[in-house]
């Protein structure tokens, strides 16, 4: 037992000894695995932020029934006919307590109706308190959900106050709404608010005005369109019986509760998950390939040297362990490194991702994530070791002495 | 012995003849004895000193050493039996440049589990043996190449061997520096074999018996005229006191 440790640790000085002659290749490889085990922990940490803030927006609409037409979690179809109409009947039922609805539509934006940009707008049926303002209010008042009046000289809207900064307006401005480009159907709406809620919710800027407004302006207010209508179900009420119900009532549409919801949105995305788990998965196998690579060829730069190594007493085992335990070293050294600079990168990240599309915390370094990360690193330094290793002992052979035969 | 091989390759069949390294090669070396190997590239004096070394098993005979038939042996005992009983000394002297003189010496006992502090020892005393008392920090890219093969020299001695081969260990050293190292070699006979492979003629005649190989066979057999002990050194590099 003790010449099995006074070996390993004698092969540990010789594994280090052997790093630090070539301090480059040394420093390259560790680079390599800092990068794959960066790539997962920055993806996985992207994973579990969007799912959390996915969850997160989903809750924080306080909907826990959502009515949607098929396609619609895109946000780009209003495809339920009737919305007010079926929101005032779902309202009626003991077990809710409100029941809105919500539409969805391409807009073009801008204090000047020559020069608007494409923005998109969310139709309301109210703005509520988790609109959470940072200047100015919502809409004053509340038409009966049945019947709203949409009335042409009291347009209210709120804006994303990223789109307010861009446009340059603030409370009490008047901006031009259009559903064309050139904004021959443009009319005015005056601020009386902003807020982002809803620009994190679809992870875009948007506006929020009148669901009736907005079905004026895209001509779609006699067939009364929306994208969603958001149920509340009362304190203890079966929220599950209750979609089961409302699907049979409506059969013609989805009926989610808001974890189906995010289910739907998740799979609607299917795209994008995939692509993240496939860059996730080539980094590694990109990782593991390339330190693999990396070993065979310290192995074989090293063949005469383990050879006259294996001629002058050393086992397989010991030379293996000389190469294998370089491995080991460069995939410790670069895992540690990867899982230090896990946090301060994914920090700067979501500042990034804050400035640009509002999301706070979008990336989520939970234990999770560096158990992950710590995973990789290992397996990367275990297949290294065990290449080198297995390269060691194959080229540690009589063969490639000087002189041979 | 006999030792026949296929270029080309170990793991796969080339359809080549086989290449005749050895044929029908025997000799006997005993204890304190400096015995030469000379011949032309190709003549298979590297393959004695492996065979006798037991890096190769030859093809067909047996190398014994004391009393243990290497050609027998399985892959794991000939690897301790060249450890207990074999030195080997190489041409490009294969040290690892990482290390310094000391660690390179102190290898071989790395394998019998000998503490860091015995090893280092064990290694200063070797490389004060070879008249490198000063270099025990060195890397081997610091030293000359008289001092590298010294190193490796000290290195073959480390585990106490019964018999020590060299593969031309002069062949990359000037004249002085080699009367120098041979000096050390020869010197470390009395209490062991020494085997050396050279095709320089002033190497040879350090040793207390020649073997002339050509095309794998034995075809010249000298015993020096003079005993070893009684030849002066030549040149005035060495002729330390060891």
């Amino acid at each position: 037992m003790i010449r099995w440790l006074v070996r390993a640790s004698a092969t540990v000085g010789l594994a280090k000894a052997q790093l630090r002659r070539s301090p480059g290749r040394t420093a390259l490889a560790v680079g390599a695995v800092t990068l794959a085990v960066l790539s997962v922990t920055l993806f996985a940490s992207l994973g579990v932020g969007v799912v959390s803030v996915g969850q997160d927006r989903v809750e924080d609409a306080e909907r826990d029934v959502w009515i949607t037409s098929d396609g619609a979690e895109a946000g780009v179809e209003n495809g339920i006919v009737g919305a007010h109409a079926i929101s005032a009947d779902v309202s009626e039922r003991e077990d809710v307590t409100r029941a809105a609805p919500i539409g969805l539509h391409t807009t073009y934006v801008g204090s000047d109706r020559d020069a608007l940009e494409p923005i998109t707008a969310v139709g309301v049926y109210e703005t509520h308190g988790g609109f959470d303002f940072e200047s100015g209010s919502g809409f004053e008042g509340s038409d009966e959900i049945a019947s709203p009046s949409a009335d042409p000289g009291a347009t209210d809207i709120v804006l994303d106050p990223a789109v307010a900064d861009d446009i340059g307006v603030s409370v009490g401005d008047t901006i031009y709404v259009s559903v064309d480009a050139n904004g021959e159907s443009a009319r005015a709406f005056t601020v009386v608010g902003t807020a982002d809620l809803y620009s994190q919710y679809l992870g875009s800027p948007t506006v929020t005005m009148r669901l009736a407004e907005l079905q004026a302006l895209a001509g779609s207010r006699g067939s009364d369109r929306a994208t969603f209508v958001t149920v509340d179900v009362t304190d203890g009420a079966d929220r599950a019986a209750l979609r089961d119900e409302l699907a049979a009532t409506y059969p013609q549409y989805d009926v989610r509760t808001s974890d189906d919801q995010f289910v739907a949105m998740v799979k609607d995305r299917a795209l994008v998950v995939t692509s993240g788990v496939a860059l996730v998965g080539l980094a590694v196998v990109g990782g593991i390939v390339l330190t693999a690579n990396l070993f065979v060829l310290v192995a074989y730069q090293q063949r005469r040297e383990l050879a006259a190594l294996r001629a002058i007493g050393l086992s397989r085992t010991v030379l293996s362990g000389l190469v294998g335990m370089q491995g080991l070293v460069i995939g410790a050294a670069g895992g540690g490194l990867a899982l230090v600079l896990t946090g301060p990168i994914a920090g700067r990240l979501n500042e990034l991702v804050a400035q640009v599309v509002g999301f706070e915390s979008l990336l989520q370094t939970t234990p999770a994530v560096y158990g992950l990360g710590a995973v990789v690193a290992v397996t990367i330094g275990a297949v290294a070791a065990f290449v080198g290793g297995w390269s060691a002992s194959r080229y540690a052979t009589v063969e490639q002495l000087d002189g041979y035969a | 012995m006999t030792h026949e091989y296929t270029a080309g390759g170990r793991l796969r069949s080339t359809g080549r003849e086989p290449v005749r390294a050895l044929a029908d090669v025997s000799l006997s070396i005993s204890s304190g004895e400096v015995v030469g190997i000379r011949g032309p590239s190709g003549s298979g004096k590297s393959t004695v000193l492996h065979a006798i070394a037991g890096l190769l098993v030859p093809t067909d005979g047996s190398v014994e050493l004391f009393g243990a038939d290497l050609t027998d042996c399985a892959g794991r005992k000939r690897l301790r039996l060249r450890r207990q009983h074999v030195g080997i000394v190489f041409q490009h002297f294969h040290l690892l440049p990482s290390l310094s003189a000391r660690a390179n010496v102190a290898l071989p006992l790395v394998q019998l589990g000998q503490s860091k502090a015995t090893r280092r020892e064990r290694a200063t005393a070797l490389l004060e043996r070879v008249g490198l008392g000063d270099r025990l920090t060195h890397r081997p890219g610091e030293l000359s190449g008289g001092e590298r093969q010294r190193v490796a020299i000290a290195r073959s001695l480390s585990t106490d061997p019964d018999v020590i081969v060299a593969d031309e260990p002069t062949g990359e050293l000037d004249t002085a520096t080699s009367e120098s190292v041979l000096d050390v070699l020869t010197s470390v006979a009395d209490e062991r074999a020494v085997v050396l492979a050279s095709h320089d003629p002033t190497t040879l005649t350090r040793t207390d018996r020649t073997i002339t190989l050509c095309d794998g066979s034995i075809v010249k057999e000298t015993d020096q005229d003079e005993p070893r002990r009684a030849r002066p050194a030549v040149g005035g590099a060495g002729g330390e006191d060891l």
